[in-house]
């Protein structure tokens, strides 16, 4: 053990002698300060200036004077997508999906106003934000100070005397394994910090420990490859070149050439094209706004006999308001059979995307780093999902007041003159029915359960590479 | 001395392995374009026929202007250019498609139908985004280590003795290399637009941009490499290098411009049209028709029908949202303009910026598009709107069969 500890120490102290290796790991680290700063500053910004508007929004639904029931179903409000507390480390799809969801009745709109549609465009790579840093970046640094651990002895003939010396070449590489593997562990402190922020801000411990624990297997997979590739190769120059390209491979092409493959293989058919089809599905249901509409014939029918009426103008609730709340349960169930089928095709895409993880660890951990941030895919589709059910309930609510707060008389005869007009409206107060918007995540343990394909992929990334390094290790021999 | 340095390239196993590999990225990359440009095209001629036959049904069958124009959709569109297949750029992050109808137009024109956003965010693997990030890394990996190669290999000092001027004999050497290079990456590509039908002003451009690319890179390479270290640290440098011109510098300049140049919040601009529409449901007939006039001059002597609901109440308060918004959304654009003329200025320090930029503006895919394709789906509704106000302000009487005469939106194709 002491003699790892002392190769351990020795390659730290190289290090520290490296004028170079410094330089760049103290620049990483400003940069990487840099960007979470700034990341973090905009996060909060953002998240700040949409609860505003959330609480806006809600204000002036609720101060909205007496009014027919209807006119408040169309007068709709507005949900805002607070940002998650892990997002000040990985805002994931936060800029590139809209922020803000328009809720009315009759109709499911997308939301608008993506960040990304409106910033200044400067390539593909302009995002920065402290997880790119450590899924891309990061690796550079490990390759930088890993790539001649072993080979620089073997070049500077120093590793036939270690070998000599009784040192197996395992513990060789254990030693050096070692002291990347503090190295890259000190490297995440930032990580740690934006963990703890975000635990103030609400976070559970689980979901920013298990973050934590993702990108440490992370480096640790790049830990393993350098080791690998520098106990095989002839010379340090040849390690760095294989190396660079692997990380060329690993980061850069094969993510992009996955999302590239699942669009041709997974196409996804665009809302309107969707949206053409569900348009003719909903003219055959009933217009809600029409009480004569023969669909509504049985409703009608029924409502007379439970109330031993002979006409709707006897019932002792409006007919109106009644048909309004079944046109819309019913509306609202072909248009959830849309939405489910358009996320079900998305979250294939997504989940064939995230597929390939098993070949590069790079995709594995940004798709665990967004499920466990609760900025992904599924967590848009979660906003979604809330947003519609918000939306639901409070245009049913208005509508249940259309049937028992507003006479049906007095509903029919609004436009009569001003007089009757002012009479079909009802109180205010009814406006209560909307409920306080708080978009809320999955629970830390789902974001877990959520993210564990992709933990093990990098579990076989981790497992198969230390299995090689054992066996390279073996190999060298004085 | 040329003739021998080119024989004794192809003999290079790197190199040969490396163009082998840069073909087989650019190839890929290219074939992928021409499949996700086919399909958007087949999507567009689906979706032309059937809104077309969706507007025909809808529109015979209703008895009134009113109607007409409510229940009649109308698709607009930004086709994909004879070159888009190289630079997809905002096409996957922004809207290119929208199904509008004569209602404000603020509520509709942000509408969005994107592609997976997941998807947008891992980003595509196009030839904009091969040739300046991709291509750069194959260079530095070539060129790195040409004189710190033949250093550790102890030829350096001979190779110099025999060749005399040793500076021309670098620049041969990594001339042909990255002319190797360019020949893997651009030839695809021109396979490509001829297979697109892409024009040849367009193909001679990019060559011409990638190759200047290609020649700025080199030179870097050339520069770097020609201090005395060792080849790890030229690497090194050199990806330190991409690292800071490909992503630190256009991140800031993100960061700064998006600063300096505010736009409004796109919840102001929502809310502030759903205020004036929705306030007209309880505001006097006259509060919406005295806006609507002061912009309309020709429907002065237009009156209210009745108390209750009326069409050309109802369309005249659409417009009178889009009028109230007017500031608001103009400054949204403007600001979304500026925004994109100061980073054309600010990728001049950043070339994978450059780069990309260049290629999509010559493949119509860049910010400009997006605002040019606004524009013309602003036009399109306002003729939308010159259409069916005679219906509802005048007493042109409803007949089905000007159906023919709706305006047709034509795309900049």
């Amino acid at each position: 053990m002491s003699a790892t500890l002392t190769i351990t120490t020795d390659e730290w102290r190289y290090w520290l002698r490296s004028k170079l290796a410094l330089a760049v790991v103290a620049l990483f680290v400003v940069i990487l300060v840099g960007v979470s700063a700034l990341t973090n500053l905009r996060i909060e910004a953002e998240a700040h200036e949409r609860e505003h508007h959330q609480e806006v929004s809600e204000e002036t639904f609720l101060d909205q004077p007496d009014r027919h029931p209807h006119r408040m179903v169309h007068y709709g409000h507005y949900v805002f997508r607070a940002p998650m507390p892990l997002a000040i480390f990985d805002p994931g799809l936060d800029a590139i999906t809209g922020q803000t969801l328009f809720l009315e009745g009759h109709r499911q709109n997308s939301a608008t106003f993506s960040a990304s549609a409106s910033s200044a465009d400067l390539g593909g790579l302009s995002w920065l934000t402290p997880a790119l840093m450590y899924q891309l970046f990061a690796p550079l640094l490990v390759i930088l100070l890993g790539h001649g651990a072993i080979v620089r002895e073997r070049e500077a003939g120093t590793l036939p005397a270690l070998l000599a010396q009784g040192l197996t070449g395992r513990r060789l590489v254990a030693g050096k394994l070692l002291a990347l593997a503090l190295f890259v562990t000190l490297l995440l402190v930032p990580v740690l910090i934006s963990g703890v922020i975000a635990l103030s801000a609400g976070e559970r411990v689980l979901a920013a420990a298990s973050l934590l624990g993702v990108y440490l297997v992370y480096l640790l997979i790049w830990v393993a490859l350098t080791l690998l590739v520098s106990t095989l190769a002839e010379n340090r120059a040849t390690a760095i070149a294989v190396l660079a390209a692997a990380w060329l491979a690993l980061t850069l092409v094969l993510p992009a050439a996955a999302v590239n493959t699942t669009t041709q293989t997974a196409p996804l058919a665009g809302k309107i094209e969707t949206e053409l089809t569900m348009l003719t599905e909903i003219r055959d249901l009933g217009d809600g706004h029409d009480v004569d509409d023969s669909v509504y014939n049985d409703v009608q029918a029924s409502l007379l006999a439970e109330y031993g009426a002979a006409s709707i103008e006897e019932l002792d609730i409006n007919i109106r308001g009644v048909l309004a709340q079944k046109a819309e349960a019913d509306l609202t169930e072909t248009l959830n059979v849309y939405a489910d089928r358009r996320m079900a095709a998305e979250m294939r895409q997504s989940d064939r995307v995230s597929a390939h993880g098993w070949l590069t660890p790079t995709l594995a951990v940004a798709v665990a780093s967004r499920t466990l941030a609760g900025t992904d895919l599924f967590h848009y589709h979660r906003f979604l999902r809330q947003a519609e059910a918000l939306r639901i309930n409070f245009v049913q609510g208005l509508n249940r007041a259309h049937a028992e707060a507003l006479s049906y008389t007095d509903d029919i005869n609004r436009n009569r003159d001003e007089a009757s007009w002012e009479r079909a409206r009802i109180d205010a107060s009814n406006w209560q029915v909307l409920d306080s918007f708080q978009y809320e995540s999955a629970s830390a343990s789902d974001r877990v359960a959520g993210a564990q394909w992709s933990i093990a992929m990098l579990a076989a990334w981790i497992a198969v590479l230390t299995l090689l390094l054992a066996w390279a290790g073996g190999r060298l021999k004085p | 001395m040329l003739q021998s340095e080119v024989w004794f390239l192809l003999r290079d196993r790197a190199f040969r392995v490396w163009v082998l590999v840069v073909l087989l990225f650019s190839g890929f990359a290219v074939w992928s374009g021409l499949a996700e440009v086919a399909q958007q095209r087949q999507s567009i001629a689906f979706l032309v026929d059937a809104d077309s036959t969706d507007r025909t049904s809808e529109f015979s069958a209703q008895g009134d202007w009113g109607s007409a124009a409510y229940y009649s959709f109308h698709l607009t569109y930004d086709p994909p250019s004879d070159f888009a297949f190289a630079a997809m750029g905002q096409r996957d992050a922004s809207s290119w498609k929208h199904r509008l109808r004569m209602l404000a137009l603020e509520g509709q024109i942000y509408e969005h139908d994107p592609g997976n956003p997941e998807l947008a965010l891992i980003g595509r693997f196009d030839f904009a985004f091969f040739a300046a990030f991709v291509l750069p890394l194959v260079l530095i990996f070539l060129l790195h280590d040409l004189k710190a190669g033949e250093r550790t290999a102890g030829r350096f000092n001979l190779l110099v003795a025999s060749a005399g001027n040793d500076n021309r004999l670098w620049w041969t050497r990594s001339l042909l290399r990255a002319i190797g290079v360019l020949i893997a990456a651009v030839g695809p590509l021109l396979v490509g637009g001829v297979v697109s039908g892409t024009s040849a002003a367009s193909l001679l451009g990019a060559t011409a941009m990638v190759t200047a690319y290609v020649l700025f890179w080199t030179v870097v390479c050339l520069w770097l490499g020609s201090r005395q270290h060792p080849a790890s640290v030229i690497l090194a440098s050199l990806i330190g290098v991409w690292v800071l011109l490909g992503t630190l510098l256009p991140a800031g300049g993100r960061v700064i411009i998006d600063r300096l140049v505010s736009v409004p919040s796109g919840a102001d601009i929502l809310m502030t049209q759903r205020e004036a529409v929705n306030d007209a449901w309880d505001l006097p007939v006259a509060d919406t028709m005295a806006p609507f006039v002061a912009r309309h001059p020709e429907w002065t002597g237009y009156t209210h029908t009745g108390d209750g609901f009326d069409w050309g109440w109802y369309y005249a308060f659409q417009q009178v949202g889009d009028q109230t918004t007017e500031s608001l959304s103009a400054a949204y654009r403007k600001g979304r303009a500026r925004r994109d003329q100061l980073a054309a200025w600010f990728a001049i320090a950043a070339p994978p910026a450059l780069l990309e930029r260049w290629l999509q503006k010559l493949a119509g895919t860049n910010v400009e598009a997006v605002l040019d394709y606004e524009e013309s789906v602003r036009a399109f509704h306002a003729e939308l709107r010159a259409f069916y106000y005679p219906g509802l302000f005048g007493d042109a009487a409803f007949d089905p069969a000007r159906i023919d005469d709706l305006p047709q939106f034509s795309s900049s194709e």
